[in-house]
């Protein structure tokens, strides 16, 4: 694996560098400066890049800064990017995140710790490789747009706070119990997300997901949260600002949003996605596995709410009508 | 586990830059509360803060993987020290706390300890 470390800081880049050689087959390039970890990506003679791993705070353009500009090239898109954080960074992990960041070690480093980070990160950078691999394939075999699982998590870009999965599960197993106190998690779920992914060609859906992303995160807008889309047509949200969603609330203004905005397939049908919402979920005194319990719990809530609506259109006697 | 990464091979050669960084910035560090501490003007007592906070960022990231934990979390400390204070209701004007002064006297003397330590 191909690594660009940017730190200003020396004596960091050489600790990584000892670090990278003892670890096995990977190969460490380093920046001390985000315009100079700019220079070297716009260097033809520059190969392919497998991981980032980017100091926060850094004099001139910082790392989170740097983070949003490796997004927004095409060939970087989803390349891992780790933050390496003091514990002082603490209060830009957020931001970290929404720029892109796929997980973050703190300094000063533990070898147990970035060691796993590594093994993390280079098992999505060979996730990455063979999906690079695969739309390649398909594209010479038949020139045809991927093919989009319904239940695969799906990158979605350029959409205010909303990051990979991977990086939200990250996130979520790093909160610190302070952090949990004021931390709650929730869902929506597409409804009917199966008879569009039916009807849909892979890039229809995909632009589905993303239009609905937008709408979630402009309703969400004001409050503190990051979310992430899931698969199923689920986006699992989570807020750390000790805000307690009103989810009924949510759930109408998120639907009165998705009818005032106009979306159409790619044969100018106008199509009608509405969302459930599912139980907000606090984190309070949850640890470990259990905090990944409770993501998995506002999920499958959700999902619960969207087949509960489903059934009731079906079922009017129902008295279950909740969402 | 710190420990462990002082067992990495090379990190001898990596501490011994690392001290004698220690021994510049030190002096960086005493020179921007000296700045400080005589500024006159927000601007003047703030941009020397932040720089002073700036280099004891670097020691604070780095110290305790080499070995040196005490002084990695003594430049924590006088770190988030700085930075409250300039998060905090003070910030806006002309007054260097003799608190954030004291507590980077503090520190440079640990800096000097560590280098005449490993002479």
């Amino acid at each position: 694996m191909r690594i660009l470390a940017v730190d200003d800081d020396p004596i960091i880049l050489e600790l990584l560098g000892q670090f990278v050689e003892i670890i096995g087959t990977h190969e460490l390039t380093t920046a001390d400066s985000a315009l100079d970890a700019l220079e070297v990506l716009g260097d033809p003679e520059t190969g392919p890049i497998d991981c980032f791993m980017l100091d926060i705070q850094m004099p001139g353009m910082d790392g989170i800064e740097l983070a949003k500009r490796i997004r927004e090239t095409s060939r970087h898109s989803d390349t891992p990017i780790l933050m390496l954080t003091a514990m002082s960074d603490k209060r830009y992990i957020d931001g970290a995140f929404a720029a892109g960041a796929t997980d973050y070690v703190t300094k000063p480093f533990e070898i147990a710790e970035l060691t796993s980070r590594i093994k993390m990160v280079e098992g999505l950078a060979q996730d990455r490789q063979l999906r690079t691999k695969k739309i390649f394939a398909a594209k010479s075999v038949a020139d045809q747009t991927s093919h989009v699982e319904l239940f695969e998590p799906i990158s979605i870009y350029d959409v205010d706070n909303v990051i990979e999965y991977t990086a939200m599960e990250n996130y979520v197993a790093q909160l610190s119990r302070s952090a949990l106190f004021g931390s709650t998690t929730f869902a929506f779920t597409i409804r009917e997300i199966d008879a569009f992914h039916a009807a849909l060609s892979a890039f229809e859906f995909y632009s589905l997901i993303s239009d609905v992303a937008e709408v979630l995160s402009d309703t969400l807008v004001g409050h503190q949260f990051l979310m992430s889309y899931a698969g199923n047509g689920t986006f699992v949200c989570i807020t750390e600002s000790g805000w307690r969603p009103d989810m009924r609330g949510l759930m109408d203004q998120v639907n009165f949003e998705l009818s005032q905005t106009e979306l159409f397939d790619n044969h100018g049908e106008r199509i009608h996605p509405r969302v459930s919402a599912g139980a907000a979920v606090r984190l309070i005194w949850k640890s470990g596995s259990s905090v990944m319990d409770a993501l998995a719990q506002a999920h499958s809530s959700a999902e619960e709410a969207s087949l509960a609506h489903t059934r009731s259109l079906t079922n009017f006697w129902d008295v279950d009508q909740r969402a | 586990m710190t420990k462990v990464m002082t067992e990495l091979p090379g990190i001898d050669r990596i501490r011994k830059r690392f001290l004698e960084m220690l021994s510049e910035r030190q002096t960086q560090i005493a020179s921007h509360g000296l700045a400080a501490w005589d500024g006159k003007t927000v601007e003047e007592i703030n941009s020397n803060l932040a720089g002073a906070q700036a280099i004891l960022h670097q020691i604070a990231g780095s110290a305790g993987s080499l070995g040196f934990e005490e002084l990695g979390q003594a430049a924590r400390g006088c770190e988030m020290r700085i930075v409250d204070h300039l998060a905090g209701p003070d910030a806006d004007l002309a007054i260097c706390p003799v608190e954030l002064i004291s507590s980077l006297d503090s520190f440079v003397a640990a800096c000097r300890k560590q280098i005449e330590a490993a002479a």
